[in-house]
């Protein structure tokens, strides 16, 4: 055994001359094998995923993709551009006065893949299978305040609500779960959370080939309702390696590259500065924030958390890390979101303002020491972040070594994706790295989990001396049916949050796009887990 | 013969070579704090990624870091560790491997099955759980590679120590009346060192490799600190524009584990010890 291992030793030496190697050609590569991708530009389009799509079950979660499912499925209503929703398979709908009712007319002339029709009762039948599994399904609003579904008559179907709850609509805009499986797709019990028996949808897209782990291949519904996309046939790929998806785009194998992460930001600047591709960037789909748990004695003083603040070069540590692709964040939520246009005041950089701030605080800098002391406890925080992920790491040494220079020590530590959520929702934690969870989540699920307890938002505020009222302005923003009170509300819930500096929004994440030439038009889906493939135009 | 003359002469300059490298590799890492230009884990972003010249020697990474000092200070982590690890089990594994062997009986057994339990396991399957119990850190690395290095000394003394205490010199040694602490300690402690020395050069590319991998898993050192392996794992970010953040450790490792090979490999057949593996 021991010989063997002596023979690996220089194995693993000669990986490491590989990788110089790789490293050299790769740019070869790039400039040689561009061109095969503008010539060929069919109406077939081939694009990466990382993993394998999964069962294409409108009704579960992973490792069913949301991409895919999007593509199958449809919603009664559908998210728009700024968060203005749009009749699609519900061609209208009316709210009753005190909010509880909800009526929607269906579109007629729908048929699913199988040839039935689209009606009340087979929605009722969706929402039925849906409810009977609830508990996977809680951390949509809608779900937990749906009382019951009726159908009224063939095209006319109502849902009744115990409570008023006005991001309903958005909550049915979600890809998964209320979308709408087909008759046959339905196993026999009728109950879809242990399976599908075939992905029957009313969508654009039909399922055409699937190998696991392989590829999927899609065509267009040739019977769809609407416009049909005007690419004939998508293929994706299952690639897993982000470097392996980019060395296929440069071979042209592959037309786009799309998704949050799917490309380091080192390939994309490297791609689009070649100049042989096409690359774009989205409107924010979320904010990278800092959670600074006030649970921890000194960060329930407000005037640590500004000097917290004002203690770090935002703006040099976004473009920095991210090469320029995230954008510096002031807000804790991006304008694109409804509800979010409220003046805030910007915490910039200043050493000396977040010095005075902990001295102020009564953290004192004793003469010969780097740390901070008061009442003989130093000024040490904990930061986790997830080890796999390097822009988090490079943050977190950035942070480090910043409130470093006003007297803060900050130990950072690196942990596994489960245990940083884990210990995020048991409030476990002094700081921690924190996103939204974009659209068309937001903002309601933001200010609900800000309330809610379990998810280790609401834990990081408990210490705040205006928790109740923050929790009871939420309940009502939630709940009100008049849209300039809620306006006003979210005005002066995000003041309030954004005051109190619990959550420190630090930049806007983006999605990108690379595209070969052969694709004339990319539109980012306006709802973050959507999939592109309908307003994409490509060349003849 | 001739052959063999070549033989050892292609030894002896691989041995001297080899030796003056992993010198040189050592005093670097003692005079880290004096010879590196700057302070390996000063942030400053307004550099990054900057190409050499004259203040930062080999450039700076993607926080603006110095890559010669971070390289300098790397070794100290690799080396200084690997040493440790060395010394540890080697002690360890001395202690278990003298009992066994000049005990025998049960005690022998027992100790020896337990060394063939951890045997048969791969070696870094087993550093891997160990890690995964005591979680991420520099000092559960150590410990970890410690629980599972010290069984190869300590099976390989033992050996020695069962077949050199039948020896005569042995038998006279305990005839006039030695103590056994004065045997091991006499007689057969030096006997059993050289061929130790020499697989203890070996041992140490591995635990370099060791450290430098998990680092590389980010189970290793926890950042900030310094070390090649979480170097080439930072580095694997920028592989197209800035492919050397990941060469510049990744050659580090590659001369210094050829080296301890080297030098072992040369070692073992200077002092005609037969390696049992």
């Amino acid at each position: 055994m021991k010989k063997f291992k002596s023979k690996k030793g220089l194995l693993i030496a000669f990986i490491t001359s590989i990788f110089v190697v790789i490293a050299g050609c790769s740019n070869n590569d790039a400039a040689s094998q561009s061109s095969e991708g503008a010539e060929g530009a069919p109406t077939s389009i081939v694009m990466s995923w990382p993993r394998d799509i999964g069962s294409m079950n409108p009704h579960v979660y992973n490792p069913s993709q949301l991409l895919t499912q999007s593509m199958i499925y449809e919603p009664l209503v559908s998210y728009e551009e700024g968060g203005k929703l749009k009749p699609h398979l519900a061609e209208s709908w009316t709210i009753s006065e005190d909010g509880l009712e909800y009526t929607f007319k269906l579109r007629e002339n729908v048929k699913f893949t199988d040839g039935s029709s689209f009606n009340a009762s087979i929605v009722k039948k969706n929402f039925d299978t849906i409810m009977e599994n609830k508990n996977s399904h809680s951390w949509l609003g809608v779900i937990n305040v749906l009382e019951k579904t009726e159908v009224i008559d063939e095209q006319t179907f109502k849902m009744v609500l115990s409570e008023p709850y006005y991001p309903a609509l958005q909550d049915l805009a979600v890809v998964r779960p209320v979308r709408f499986l087909g008759e046959s797709g339905f196993p026999e019990d009728g109950d879809t959370s242990k399976g599908i028996t075939e992905p029957v949808g009313t969508g654009p897209w039909v399922l055409e080939d699937y190998k696991k782990d392989e590829y999927a291949t899609f065509t267009r519904n040739p019977d769809y309702w609407g416009e049909s996309p005007e690419v004939e046939k998508v293929t994706i790929k299952i690639i897993p390696d982000a470097e392996t998806r980019v060395l296929a785009f440069e071979k042209g194998e592959l037309d786009l590259i799309y998704g949050e992460g799917a490309i380091s930001m080192d390939s994309f600047n490297h791609l689009k500065e070649s100049g042989e591709y096409k690359t774009d960037l989205s409107e924010p789909v979320g904010t990278r924030s800092l959670l600074l748990n006030t649970t921890n004695d000194k960060l329930a003083d407000l005037k640590v958390r500004l000097a917290l603040q004002h203690g770090f070069n935002k703006e040099a540590m976004v473009d920095g890390i991210t090469l320029g692709i995230e954008e510096e964040a002031d807000k804790i939520l991006s304008t694109n979101f409804p509800y979010t246009d409220v003046e805030v005041e910007a915490i910039e950089y200043d050493v000396e303002k977040a010095a005075s701030y902990l001295d102020e605080a009564g953290w004192k800098l004793p003469s010969g020491k780097a740390v901070r002391e008061k009442g003989g406890q130093s000024l040490e925080l904990e930061l986790m972040y997830d080890k796999t992920d390097p822009i988090q790491k490079a943050m977190a040494e950035t942070l480090q070594a910043e409130w470093s220079a006003i007297g803060v020590k900050l130990d950072i530590i690196g942990v596994e994706l489960t245990v940083q959520i884990e210990r995020r929702k048991a409030g476990d934690f002094d700081v921690d790295f924190w996103y939204n969870y974009g659209a068309p989540y937001d903002p309601h699920s933001f200010i609900n989990v800000v309330a809610e307890e379990g998810w280790g938002v609401s834990e990081a505020h408990s210490n705040l001396p205006m928790k109740d009222e923050l929790d009871k302005q939420v309940d009502k923003a939630l709940a009100s049916t008049n849209d300039a009170e809620r306006q006003k509300l979210y005005g002066t819930i995000l003041k309030t949050l954004q005051e109190q500096s619990v959550i420190v929004p630090v930049s806007y994440m983006k999605k990108t796009v690379v595209y070969q030439n052969g694709i004339e038009e990319f539109v980012f889906p306006a709802n973050r887990d959507e999939h592109p493939f309908n307003e994409m135009k490509v060349s003849q | 013969m001739i052959s063999s003359v070549q033989m050892a002469s292609k030894s002896k300059w691989a041995l001297i070579l080899s030796a003056v490298i992993l010198i040189v590799f050592f005093l670097v890492s003692i005079l880290a704090p004096w010879i590196a230009p700057h302070d390996p884990i000063q942030v400053n972003l307004a550099i990054k990624l900057s190409s050499p010249s004259w203040e930062y020697p080999l450039g700076t990474d993607h926080l603006g870091r110095c890559n010669l000092s971070r390289l300098l200070y790397g070794a100290r982590v690799s080396l200084g560790f690997a040493s440790l690890i060395f010394a540890a089990s080697l002690g360890f594994g001395l202690i278990v491997g003298m009992l066994a062997g000049f005990k025998g009986g049960w005690i022998d057994l027992l100790l020896m099955r337990f060394c063939d339990g951890v045997m048969a396991f791969p070696n870094l399957v087993l550093v891997l759980g160990i890690v995964g119990l005591l979680g991420p850190g520099l000092w559960q690395v150590v410990i970890a590679l410690m629980m599972v290095q010290w069984v190869y000394y300590a099976r390989m003394i033992r050996g020695m120590v069962v077949s050199m205490k039948e020896q005569n010199f042995i038998a006279a040694a305990r005839i006039s009346g030695s103590s056994t602490g004065k045997i091991i300690r006499r007689h057969l402690l030096p006997n059993v060192l050289p061929p130790i020395m020499v697989m203890g050069t070996l041992e140490m590319g591995w635990a370099i490799m060791d450290i430098s991998a998990l680092s590389f898993l980010g189970l290793g050192i926890q950042p900030p600190t310094p070390e090649w392996g979480a170097m080439i794992q930072e580095g694997k970010a920028f592989i197209r524009s800035q492919p050397e953040l990941m060469i510049y450790p990744g050659l580090m490792i590659l001369f210094v584990v050829i080296s301890f090979n080297v030098l072992g490999e040369s070692l073992s057949e200077r002092l005609g010890v037969k390696r049992r593996y």
